[in-house]
């Protein structure tokens, strides 16, 4: 072999000892082997020799690129084994505290009048909303609540100062309130509607209450079902299923008998604990139940008022607040985290 | 309504025991009289002896102290006492001995005052804690044993007080009477129950009828009135029973005349009203509206002016009485009364409550006449309770006596139909169950001509009985309907479904069974409404923007809605709807969702330096422009909304954003009007940017900064239509909350109503080729907008000419990406640079840097010449 070949041979592999990245045997690859590489520069030292010594010097000259580039080969496995190899040695911590997207959250009262529609909407009801300032023939009237009844007692109300309206007939003339409850939904339902009505009304109400468990706003939701043969029974019924789907389990419905001026008769209904399942817990004061809200046979008079013929249709309704629901649900120690806004109250609730 | 169980139970007349106070408890809860507090009264006072006083020595060592020998019935123990009011030798007191507690919890033990040991304690009435009276010790009357236990002489000492909460509904049940025959109902209908009512005497009196004493002047307003004089009267204090008894019900004894009145009105619930008749001009009444201007000093005091619609009692000259509300002051019974008259009367509720409210006067009688009280038997039955009481506590003799009538209520007649009631409650009451919960109410029932009577009425029930109770057949068990009778005591029962009410609230609505009346699968489709699911879809995309809901009060303080009453987008102050009796000063119904959020921001950023990003989604009010007029309208209120509707404000929902990016950092308003894109693309709209005519001078909104704002818009069929506007909340608006001076807020409202419908969106040809791209570095005025320049360069490579079959655009989705808005070095004032990246393909080939070039530069070409004609000094770098 020339010795010039024998000498390169020497020099790259003692060069390919120190090389420990692809990116130096490629370079190396290029020193040697490239077009203007030093061994690549030898074989154009073939021509200057004697024709008898220039066949041998070509099959000593591709041997040692094969050998280079066998070599050449060889170290790149095994760079690349050892990359695998020191890649497998890493660890991650995963433990870290999450990085999470910027997203934001829905207000959890959004939340639960959500998943009351939801519910309710499966149940085959449809949601219907109304006016925030309501005329006294809907929010009063129309309910049994007539000017000289006590229960106007019972909703302390804020007033709305009327607008002028012109040609309008005295006894036309409406004094106007915020509603105190999301029952006027009912009667513009029901004046609107011809039977069979089955809805949900959600929606703001508002009574002159303001201390640490009631806010002047609050948000109320309203079911109400009228067609023929619809009984007592069937609301019992129905709010069952309401637990089955909202709390994921069948919960007792229990009725006490009480009063509104629009259903007759009324009652007000408790539902198992949905957080002891009836056992009882500090939640539902160790009685296993919650009390949740109103509800009863819808008046004759007031369909009547609403020009449904009483005789003929029968129905239920009922009533509760989504915003003791909502504190309950996620056990919210203060009824004014829920309207100052402090996004660090906001964010405990990700939906 | 606070109830003595001792008291109450003492009106049931029973076969067996009395439910003890927590099953009675249970029983009116159950009825729908709910118990909403117990407090249980005389822990430890049935140690509590009579004890008689034997002698009586000054203590050798203290003044002020009696050494008292007493005798227990035993024993004569001595005891110091400290009280001036010791009665003499032979009266009696109340002795704690040793070993007693008190109901304070002062237990009783031997002591030593100053060398003389005292083997107990006379008691007063506050150590008892059966009176108000810590004055001095209690004296009682002399026909007390020594060595009784004082509490099986005075009823109500050892008692447990409920506390219902009473429904305006049932006014009986503010008076045991009421609340007891509730009960009776319940026990006597219960599957072998027997229990009736046991009333107070109250023998009928022989005076004479006297009919000048009593006339009514109103017939409209009282229906009845009975008017009794009474002589002779010795007005003093009441006796121990009475007392204590009052006291219970946290009512404080006066005299025996007074307690007597109260006492009459806890028991039946009726308001009676004595006058000292001497001071009566006449010695009568006569029950008559107000005259003009005439005025009248109340037992409180106070001087009140009549409005003429007020109902008095008046004597012969002046109103003594503000009718059913509060007596007069001048005829009021005071000390030396003898002479009295005595109403007791039923006043029209309407006309109560509106005098009650007029003088701000919530009395305990305007409380039950403003309800209904007892037109009937009732009525007549406490006034003849307390002549009773009067004659035996006060020694008055009824002299005269006098009914007049006026209009009273008619005792509705009520066809009950128990297939009805069944059908109503989804569960037959049995018959004899139902006929017992009526008589138990009172309630007189004719079933098809068999009337109620008595002790033949189960025979008769059972006649109609013609199927076994048991099966729930409806038909044949019921017959068609009784004919029903509302007692007087009861108002609130008018129809059938008053009546179905009491056989729930008897029978127990545990008993009605959870059953679909329709198959669940037989119901329609059900909906939510469009603009409800409209709004939801906003939020869900502005909490993907990472924006966190808040709800705030819909009303607020005038003052931060003039911010932007001004503005052509705002509601200006005669178009504000106004809360007449407004709490927190919050008087007007907002007209802009920004109060809240600011409120809300300025409420976080006092607390933490964290960025604040909100929304909220909320309705805004106001009333329309110019006069409504109701051209047109059917008189009266036909079936419909219409009538209603058209008196009411409009309400529209808004979505209100604000962005602050923590600290004193500045928001930036590209992540503002990214999360609006992003929101409305949950609609299916794409968002639009546009100046509109707003220019600095004359800026969309005054209260959004006048160089930062933008007009949001959405494509639509008939072209773009605003939804809203976006931009930095105005520095004067920042200033107003009280925030740091320069901070920079970003906001932007949308109107939810504005959002047309949007397309369904339409595959668009994934790009199957690469792009070629080329950037552009564009010098321009800082007052000319990015969205001109990306218009001027669509626009251009729009109009021209594309060669070939498939020729090279820009690409369709993602045409020109803005990279980089620079200003400054290098940049001449006043000006920026923007940096943009236009991406050019073909659609089924690759296109090759030979086509783009000149493409491209015509495009740059093109575009900057059409920009020139806004801003001359355009120009590529
Ligand atoms: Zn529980």
């Amino acid at each position: 072999m020339s010795p010039l070949l024998a000498a390169q041979i020497q020099q790259f592999h003692a060069a390919l000892a120190s090389v420990t990245s692809e990116e130096a045997l490629y370079e190396l690859q290029v020193a040697y082997l490239g077009k203007k590489g030093s061994v690549t520069a030898l074989k154009g030292e073939m021509g200057k020799l004697p024709p008898a010594e220039r066949k041998d010097f070509g099959a000593a000259w591709n041997r040692t690129r094969d050998e280079i580039e066998a070599a050449l080969e060889r170290h790149r496995d095994v760079l690349k084994a050892r990359a695998r190899d020191l890649d497998l040695a890493r660890v991650v911590d995963l433990s870290m505290p999450p990085l999470r997207p910027p997203v934001g959250s829905l207000h959890p009262l959004t939340q639960t009048r959500r998943r009351l529609s939801e519910t309710f909407i499966r149940l085959g009801f449809d949601v219907a909303v109304g006016p925030h300032v309501e005329g006294e023939q809907f929010n009063f009237d129309d309910l049994n609540i007539g000017k000289d009844h006590p229960a106007r007692d019972m909703a302390d109300t804020f007033f709305v100062e009327p607008a002028a309206i012109r040609g309008l007939a005295p006894g036309d003339v409406q004094e106007l309130v915020l509603r105190t409850h999301t029952s006027p939904v009912q009667i513009r339902t029901m004046r609107t509607r011809k039977p069979p009505i089955r809805i949900i009304a959600p929606g703001t109400t508002f009574r002159r209450d303001d201390d640490a468990t009631h806010s002047p706003m609050f948000h109320q939701i309203e079911g109400l079902y009228i067609d023929e043969g619809v009984s007592l029974a069937d609301l019992k019924a129905t709010l069952m299923a309401f637990t089955e789907d909202f709390f994921g389990q069948r919960l007792a419905v229990r009725f006490r008998p009480s009063f509104f001026p629009f259903v007759e008769p009324g009652a007000e209904f408790d539902l198992g604990c949905p957080f002891c399942s009836g056992r009882g817990c500090n939640l539902c004061k160790h009685t296993g139940y919650i009390e949740i809200g109103g509800c009863g046979m819808v008046h004759p008079g007031v369909l009547e008022h609403c020009g449904i013929d009483s005789e003929r249709y029968t129905g239920w309704a009922f009533g509760f607040g989504i915003d003791r629901m909502t504190m309950m649900l996620h056990q919210i120690p203060h009824l004014r985290l829920m309207f100052e806004g402090d996004t660090r109250f906001l964010e405990q609730f990700p939906c | 309504m606070l109830i003595s169980h001792q008291w109450l139970c003492s009106l049931l007349d029973l076969d067996g025991p009395a439910p003890d106070a927590d099953a009675l408890a249970t029983i009116l809860t159950g009825l729908g009289l709910e118990v909403e507090a117990m407090h249980r009264h005389g822990a430890g006072v049935e140690a509590i002896l009579v004890a008689e006083i034997r002698g009586k020595a000054p203590h050798p060592q203290a003044g002020k102290l009696t050494v008292v020998e007493l005798f227990d019935g035993e024993r004569t123990l001595s005891v110091c006492c400290g009280a001036s009011n010791l009665p003499p030798v032979g009266g009696k007191v109340a002795l704690a001995p040793i070993g007693a507690r008190l109901p304070g919890g002062l237990e009783i033990a031997p002591r030593e005052l100053r060398g003389v040991a005292s083997q107990g304690m006379i008691c007063s009435e506050t150590e008892l804690e059966i009176g108000v009276d810590g004055d001095g010790i209690l004296i009682l009357p002399d026909e007390f044993p020594a060595g009784a236990r004082l509490h099986t002489l005075v009823p109500g000492m050892v008692d447990t007080v409920l506390e219902l909460g009473v429904t305006p509904n049932r006014p009986d049940a503010l008076g045991h009477i009421g609340v007891a025959r509730d009960v009776v109902a319940y026990l006597s209908s219960r599957p072998g129950g027997r229990a009736a009512l046991k009333l107070p005497p109250a023998p009928a009196v022989m005076a004479p009828q006297d009919p000048q004493l009593v006339s009514i002047a109103a017939p409209d307003r009282c229906g009845r009135y009975l008017g009794y004089a009474i002589s002779g009267v010795k007005v003093g204090p009441s006796p121990l029973w009475l007392r204590v008894r009052l006291h219970r019900l946290g009512l404080r004894p006066i005299s025996n005349l007074v307690d007597i009145t109260n006492l009459v009105l806890m028991e039946f619930g009726q308001p009676l009203h004595a006058f000292d008749r001497s001071k009566l001009a006449e010695g009568r009444v006569v029950v008559r509206r107000a005259h003009h201007e005439e005025g009248l000093r109340t037992l409180d005091g106070t001087d009140r002016a009549l409005a003429q619609d007020d109902l008095v009692i008046a004597d012969a000259d002046d109103a003594q009485a503000l009718a059913g509300v509060m007596g007069g002051a001048a005829s009021a019974v005071s000390a030396g009364t003898t002479e009295l008259l005595l109403e007791a009367a039923w006043f029209a509720p309407p006309g109560i409550r509106v005098s009650a409210r007029r003088h701000a006067l919530a009395t305990d009688a305007s409380y039950r006449y403003e309800r209904g009280v007892d037109h009937g038997a009732g009525l007549e039955r406490a006034a003849l309770r307390a002549l009773a009481l009067i004659a035996e506590l006060a020694h008055g003799r009824c002299i005269a006596q006098a009914e007049a009538l006026g209009a009273r209520p008619p005792r509705p007649v009520i066809d009950l139909r128990p297939a009805r009631a069944e059908a109503l409650l989804g569960v037959a009451v049995p018959t004899l169950e139902a006929l017992a919960i009526f008589r138990g109410l009172e309630i007189e029932v004719d079933v098809d001509g068999l009337s109620d009577r008595g002790p033949t009425e189960r025979d008769a029930a059972e006649t109609i009985l013609l199927a076994d109770p048991e099966t729930p057949n409806r038909s044949p068990r019921w017959s068609p309907s009784w004919r029903c009778v509302a007692p007087t005591h009861r108002p609130d029962l008018q129809r059938e479904a008053d009546l179905i009410d009491e056989l729930m609230r008897h029978h127990g609505l545990d008993h009605v069974p959870a059953r679909f009346c329709v198959p669940r699968e037989a119901r329609p489709a059900a909906s939510a409404d469009a603009m409800s699911v409209r709004g939801d879809l906003l939020s869900d995309g502005l909490r993907e923007a990472g924006l966190q809901e808040i709800v705030s009060l819909a009303f607020v303080a005038e003052e931060k809605l003039l911010h932007f009453s001004d503005s052509h987008d705002g509601v200006p102050e005669d178009r504000f709807v106004r809360v007449a009796n407004p709490m927190r000063g919050a008087g007007v119904m907002r007209t802009k969702l920004v109060p809240g959020l600011l409120d809300a921001l300025v409420h976080n950023t006092a607390r933490h330096g964290r960025p604040v990003r909100l929304f909220e989604l909320g309705r805004v009010y106001a009333w329309p422009r110019g006069q409504v007029d109701p051209v047109g309208f059917p008189a009266g209120f036909p079936v419909g909304t219409r009538a209603v509707d058209v008196q009411l404000p409009h309400e529209r929902t808004l979505a209100g954003l604000l962005l602050h990016a923590g600290g004193r950092a500045h928001a930036d308003p590209r992540v503002l009007t990214g999360a609006v894109a992003h929101a409305i693309g949950r609609l299916g709209h794409r968002l639009h940017l546009s100046h509109g005519t707003g220019t600095h001078a004359a800026p969309t909104v005054s209260w959004l900064h006048p160089g930062a704002q933008i007009r949001l818009a959405v494509a639509s069929v008939s072209g773009p239509v605003d939804i809203g506007v976006a931009g930095e909340l105005h520095p004067e608006l920042i200033a107003a909350w009280g925030l740091p001076d320069g901070l920079r807020v970003a906001y932007a409202e949308i109107d939810l109503a504005a959002l047309p419908t949007a397309a369904v969106a339409k595959a668009r040809e994934i790009p199957r080729f690469p792009a070629t791209s080329r950037d552009l570095s564009l010098e321009i005025p800082i007052t000319l907008p990015a969205a001109a320049v990306l218009t001027a360069l669509r626009s251009a490579a729009a109009v021209l000419p594309a060669p070939g079959e498939d020729p090279v655009r820009l690409q369709a989705g993602e045409d020109i990406e803005l990279l980089e808005d620079y200003r400054g070095a290098g940049v001449p004032e006043g000006h920026r640079a923007l940096l943009l990246r236009l991406h050019y393909a073909a659609a089924g080939r690759s296109v090759t840097d030979a086509e783009v070039s000149p493409l491209h530069a015509a495009i740059v070409e093109q575009a900057c010449l059409a920009l020139r004609a806004r801003a001359p000094s355009v120009r590529p770098r």
